[in-house]
């Protein structure tokens, strides 16, 4: 049954006879109709992969992040609406801090997840407020070794092995099932997300990947993935994807 | 049901997953008149059309200094942009006080994109109706930003927004791959003819737009009426030597060592 | 730096944890008009409520009146190519040498370096201050650190804005680091005192080094001249000021960056007459 036109999905304080929010249902659509975002957790770390459409030629390379570090051991990969997900980002990062000066140790990936659902939980909760029209890739390297979370505008968060979120999330997903990530290095993780997003990009626009890791490679700190490797994946997916049309 | 139940509150989402809310809020910036700004490898350069509400009345100014390193152009509701200012004036200060330096561009533009987000989420807000174009100059370059009532922000090398800056943006879209080797004059030049694409009436005089100019060791500083003549005269002259558009690129060269002589005395060269 | 709280506070000025004011996230009823509050410091004149509860006939508020666990003096010296700062690793309980392996030079960042004297604890609350600085530059990625100056200058503000609250950072604070291709030596009093120099020194070793400085720094003496007269200074420290060690560190900020040796002890010779026999020039001891 559609909400639409039955006055139960204006405010988020409202559900619909059948037990739904539609207010909620329509905000996790912002993020299903924007720009792919996937996250693998490969053996040693995690990747964080981000599809950028180009809005302008004359945008200077690399601006209008996705990416963000929480702290030095976590960071996280935004879908849907960027300036919603640089408040969840904010505000991770200060939980980050918090829990450092409360504790004297860096916040651990599950209290992370955690805290960050509940804020983005809060927004569901009163008339006043909208939820947040983006989701949450949360990449952690604590003690427990290398972690991957989504937190998605509902307030759910929850762990992976690898997801995707965004327009190709389907497809991304199906790739993402077929891949050994108990096996696979964070260098070839690079590689296998830059192939996904290149495959489930539509050709017509002109794209942009931001990726970014953390693993023993990047000393177990969240950072972009360096220049050269993504234009070597870039390349290289490209190339695969030329091959496999050829075939077809 | 006629209406669109979807477009009067900014926490309402669309079935759509859109908040039309914040999409009317970016049409509010096409209202205002056209800002444009382009930046070379040292300095940054912004232009905007101004309106006079009435012939009696002073032009409306949408240029503001921010800090000698930085300033901002805006198209949309002035009032909003210049509460956005004083806010970005205030947070220049107090890094002053605590650093002793100029406040890093990048995150300035970051903390007003969040600010604006804010008024994106919250019932009893609306967002910001203004566009704005923060030019500045600090340890790592020249840069120049569009902040978006959405709370997007964007880092470009060349922009132009309010009405009509569809054609100023085609302009700068044809040219901007060549201004990191302009001059600053020349990169003025550039300005107003982006800018004189985007004139609705009559044409583009040194009363109706305004240019500023920042740069690594160039304080920001405001051109109108009198130290702008110069620049405007140059860039007449300049169009009405071109044979038409496209030969404007010749032009350019030609004519860049006879206009410099009387740009030596613009106050921007101090 | 971002408008969220940290223990930079907005409200009560740096050195002090709070809210920020900038840009609070509220989930309740619109709010009351507020008067906009800076996001960093700025709020010299500001009084704490607590701070006036005696005059109410309350308990005054208790301050750090007295420091417990100290560090003795720092010295620093900028030469061609960079700048040497180097302190002992004591931690003194009273005249008790009570914690003998205590750095108290830390690095800030890739080109900054700073050394404390006073109380240690205190300078473990400035090194959490500093390192949410570095964690936040780290965080915003967008290729700005704090330079040496401008970490000098926080640290100033942190120590008179303290100072004004009538609660003060117990130390003596020396930064050093490499920016614009210079060396950059300053040091901070507890009560935001500060001067930058070609050489300089906290506590004692500002009667006893600086001296040694005086007479022997010139700014483009080589590493190894700087190194040896350093050492000198510390062993001048080392004999005359009752709370010190013979363990030292010893801190470079270069252009290629920043380094901090492992501990190190020092030749002394105890064999000199007036140590012999120090009444000797001393009319009326015995």
């Amino acid at each position: 049954m559609s909400g639409i036109g039955t006055g139960y999905d204006l405010s988020v304080s409202t559900f619909s006879p059948d037990g739904r929010v539609f207010q909620t249902e329509y905000a996790q659509k912002a993020v299903d109709n924007s720009g792919t975002v996937v996250g693998l957790r490969c053996k040693d770390g995690v990747v964080l992969g981000c599809e950028k459409t180009i809005i302008s030629k004359m945008l200077v390379e690399g601006s209008n992040r996705r990416t963000y570090a929480v702290d030095r051991h976590a960071g996280m990969a935004v879908g849907g609406v960027a300036a919603d997900g640089r408040q969840i980002v904010n505000r991770a990062s200060s939980e980050a801090q918090q829990y450092k000066s409360f504790y004297g140790d860096i916040i651990p990936g599950h209290v992370l997840a955690e805290r960050t659902a509940s804020y983005v939980h809060l927004f569901n909760l009163y008339w006043y407020l909208r939820p947040c029209g983006s989701a949450a890739l949360i990449a952690v390297y604590d003690r427990d070794g290398p972690q991957l979370y989504l937190v998605e505008p509902s307030g759910t968060g929850h762990r992976f092995f690898g997801t995707a979120v965004g327009k190709g999330r389907t497809a991304a997903k199906n790739e993402i099932e077929k891949l050994k990530l108990e096996e696979l290095t964070c260098r070839q993780g690079v590689l296998e997300i830059a192939k996904i997003l290149h495959n489930v990009h539509d050709e017509e626009k002109p794209f942009e990947m931001e990726l970014a890791w953390i693993c023993d490679e990047s000393n177990r700190e969240f950072q972009r993935v360096p220049a050269d490797m993504v234009t070597e994946a870039n390349t290289k997916a490209k190339a695969a994807k030329d091959d496999s049309d050829m075939e077809d | 049901m006629f209406r669109n139940q979807y477009d009067t509150d900014v926490v309402t989402w669309s079935p759509q997953g859109r908040i039309h809310q914040i999409e009317y809020a970016m049409e509010a910036v096409k209202q205002g008149s056209a800002s444009v700004g382009l930046k070379n490898k040292t300095h940054v350069v912004l232009a905007t059309l101004k309106r006079a509400p009435s012939e009696l009345s002073a032009y409306q100014r949408k240029v503001f200094k921010v800090d000698d390193h930085m300033g901002v152009a805006m198209s949309g509701l002035t009032s909003d942009g210049r509460s956005l200012c004083r806010y970005m004036r205030n947070e220049c200060l107090n890094h002053r006080y605590v650093y002793e330096s100029p406040m890093p561009t990048t995150r300035l533009v970051r903390q007003i994109a969040d600010k604006a987000q804010v008024n994106t989420q919250r019932s009893w807000k609306r967002p910001y109706g203004v566009g704005l174009l923060t030019a500045g100059s600090d340890k790592t370059g020249p840069k120049l930003f569009y902040n978006c009532p959405s709370g997007n922000f964007y880092e470009y090398r060349a922009m132009a927004i309010g009405a009509r800056s569809q054609a100023a943006k085609t302009y700068l879209e044809r040219h901007f791959e060549a201004f990191d080797g302009c001059t600053v004059d020349e990169l003025i030049r550039h300005a107003l003819r982006a800018l004189s694409a985007s004139v609705t009436d009559g044409e583009l005089t040194a009363a109706n737009c305004t240019v500023a100019l920042v740069g690594s060791d160039t304080p920001f500083v405001i051109l109108e009426d009198d130290d702008l003549e110069p620049h405007v005269a140059a860039f007449k002259d300049q169009d009405d030597g071109a044979d038409g558009g496209d030969a404007g690129e010749m032009a350019v060269d030609g004519q860049a060592a006879g206009a410099g002589e009387a740009d030596d005395a613009a106050p921007m060269d101090t | 730096m971002l408008a969220r709280p940290t223990s930079h506070s907005s409200a009560l000025g740096p050195g002090c944890a709070g809210p920020s004011l900038a840009n609070p996230v509220s989930f309740d009823a619109p709010p009351k008009h507020q008067a906009q509050q800076p996001t960093s410091g700025a709020a010299p004149f500001m009084v704490e409520p607590s701070a006036l509860a005696h005059q109410g006939g309350g308990e005054p508020t208790k301050r750090t009146q007295v420091p417990y666990v100290t560090g003795t003096s720092v010295l620093g010296v900028t030469y061609k190519d960079g700048v040497l700062i180097a302190s002992d690793t004591l931690g003194s309980y009273g005249s008790t040498k009570r914690y003998k392996s205590v750095a108290r030079l830390k690095k800030v960042n890739a080109s900054t370096i700073i050394g404390a004297g006073g109380e240690l604890s205190d300078f473990q609350y400035i090194m959490t201050l500093l390192d949410e600085l570095t964690t936040d530059d780290y965080c915003m990625d967008d290729g700005v650190v704090l330079s040496p100056r401008e970490i000098y200058n926080y640290m100033t503000r942190v120590m008179y804005n303290r100072r004004n609250k009538m609660d003060p950072l117990w130390n003596s604070l020396v930064i050093c680091g490499f920016q614009d291709g210079k060396p950059f030596l300053g040091t901070v009093g507890m009560i935001g005192t500060h001067y930058t120099d070609e050489h300089v020194a906290t506590g004692f070793g500002n009667m006893l080094a600086r001296p040694l400085f005086r007479e022997r720094h010139h700014p483009d003496m080589s590493e190894a001249e700087a190194t040896k007269l350093l050492h000198d200074a510390l062993r001048v420290c080392y004999y005359r000021d009752k709370n010190s060690i013979n363990k030292f560190q010893m801190a470079k900020a270069t252009a290629e960056g920043v380094t901090i040796s492992e501990p190190f002890s020092l030749e002394t010779n105890w064999e000199y007459k007036h140590f012999r026999d120090p009444t000797l020039n001393a009319v009326g001891a015995w």
